[in-house]
């Protein structure tokens, strides 16, 4: 077996699929802003931003830059504990399969593919 | 799109039990301990697709007999070359057979051959993240080459059939949204396809009923001091003015309490175009003396901004712009007083054209 781990690869394709749920989800909200919602104007650039500073951090894992390690962790914590959230309470959040896969399943598993101190080992020795 | 078709649900589990079935079954292989976490990942995900298409093949076989043949041979197709990692030509003939699929898909819901629905979707995302495993280069990789063609071929196929897909199933579920998806959110109650003549009279009552104990909101200050209010922007064609205290005690479709207003933001002022009955609790359809004339809708999938009655469609993938969260709104029917040649007193929507020239008027 090769001595390299190629988990932060693995993290870098996850991490590019949600910069692209995000960049999605940035662009429907204009068509909205057109019809006179200015404010989701402000949310669709916000999300848009959010896309680019995960595509930076997805470069950053795939480099073995510590520094991104632990910031694609922290994001990956707060998608995890807000989307619960939504799911947990009595709000009619969308619960189906995908959903569940693209806010609960694949942050999860960028998480554990980055933790533990082996990962912080693999980043600060690269 | 946001539903599980029934009939689909045994590939969601097929998908399911293949994990550990594929994590078990490729530790035999005699190359996996010198595979990279990518191909070996790829290799389960492969799995997964694989069944998933297996696990469709009986439920087509009686309508659609082509598509279980395609589905058989995709199957087999995946489940082989996630077993042949070691091939030579393993990532281009992955990869070539993943784009395919994923635009194969795409196309039978395009022309409408198959609905866009949740196990079809996961399918996908499992397929271009398996696509996305195959071509991404590691280091200490046993054959360095081709690299770069590697690294450029991931950078647009992974985003590209991701946002393909995406449009594609949006758009399709826009244009052809099932009997029961008036149009993107807004599920309709089920009801009779017909109504009796009983059904008539019921629902010409209602009307009556309401459009008597509404009328004196035509002006809107009444309405104030009734408790209603505007939510969201008034630049909007028409708004919903919304009774707090009417809302909280969940009178259901009590005529002289109806839970919202309707009014048409026009140059004059507010027009008020009709009442809201609205239930208290998401899932729970009220009263229905009209059958399929009175059928309640409740919108679903609605990403509502943090300020004022601003609202986006949640995408195919359930996310919605940041900073705004997912809900769904509990059932509610509308009672137009104004003429609604487009769908009648009870529709889920006023026609737009009918707003315009009462602002014009």
């Amino acid at each position: 077996m090769n001595n390299q781990t190629s988990r932060p690869e693995i993290a870098f394709v996850l991490l590019l699929m949600q910069a692209t749920f995000w960049m999605i989800a940035g662009l429907s909200a204009f068509p909205f802003a057109l019809a006179g919602e200015f404010f989701m104007i402000t949310l669709g650039l916000l999300s848009l931003v959010l896309a680019g500073v995960v595509l930076l951090l997805a470069l950053g894992v795939v480099m073995r830059n510590q520094r991104a390690r632990t910031w694609a962790i922290r994001l990956e914590w707060l998608t995890v504990v807000g989307s619960l959230l939504l799911v947990a309470l009595p709000i009619g959040a969308n619960h189906g399969p995908v959903s569940l896969m693209v806010n609960i399943v694949l942050p999860a598993a960028v998480i554990w593919l980055l933790r533990g101190k082996k990962m912080k080992a693999a980043f600060a020795t690269a | 799109m946001f539903s599980i078709n029934p009939e689909h649900a045994i590939g969601l589990f097929a998908g399911l039990l293949a994990i550990p079935i594929a994590l078990i079954a490729l530790r035999f292989h005699p190359a996996w301990s010198r595979a990279t976490g990518t191909v070996r990942m790829a290799s389960v995900l492969m799995i997964v697709t694989g069944a998933v298409h297996f696990a469709l093949i009986p439920h087509h076989l009686n309508h659609d007999p082509l598509t279980s043949v395609l589905f058989f041979f995709n199957g087999a197709a995946f489940i082989g070359l996630a077993a042949m990692f070691t091939w030579r030509w393993w990532r281009l003939a992955s990869s070539a057979l993943i784009v395919m699929t994923v635009f194969g898909y795409l196309l039978y819901v395009a022309v409408g051959l198959e609905g866009p629905d949740q196990v079809g979707l996961a399918t996908k995302l499992v397929e271009v993240t398996a696509l996305g495993l195959v071509l991404i280069p590691v280091r200490g990789e046993p054959r360095r080459s081709r690299r770069t063609l590697r690294w450029t071929s991931l950078a647009l196929a992974v985003p590209m059939l991701t946002v393909v897909g995406g449009v594609t199933l949006w758009i399709a579920d826009l244009a052809r949204p099932d009997a029961r998806h008036v149009h993107a959110g807004a599920l309709l109650q089920a009801t009779a396809t017909v109504a009796t003549p009983e059904q008539w009279d019921a629902a010409n009552q209602l009307y009556r009923q309401t459009k008597e104990a509404i009328l004196p909101y035509e002006d809107w200050h009444k309405a104030y001091a009734a408790g209603y209010r505007p939510g969201g922007p008034s630049n909007m064609p028409s708004t919903h003015w919304m009774n707090a205290a009417y809302v909280k005690a969940g009178y259901v479709m009590d005529p002289q309490r109806p839970q919202g207003l309707v009014y048409a933001n026009t140059k004059h002022g507010p027009v008020l175009l009709g009442a809201m009955f609205q239930m208290q609790h998401i899932g729970q359809f009220g009263p229905d003396p009209g059958g399929p004339i009175t059928a309640w809708h409740q919108h679903e999938n609605i990403c509502f901004g943090p300020i004022g009655f601003e609202f986006s469609f949640m995408t195919p993938y359930g996310i919605c712009p940041i900073g705004s969260i997912d809900i769904s709104a509990s059932p509610m029917l509308h009672v137009w007083i104004v003429d609604n040649p487009q769908g009648g007193p009870f529709a889920v929507d006023i026609d737009p054209a009918v707003v315009k020239a009462i602002d014009k008027a």
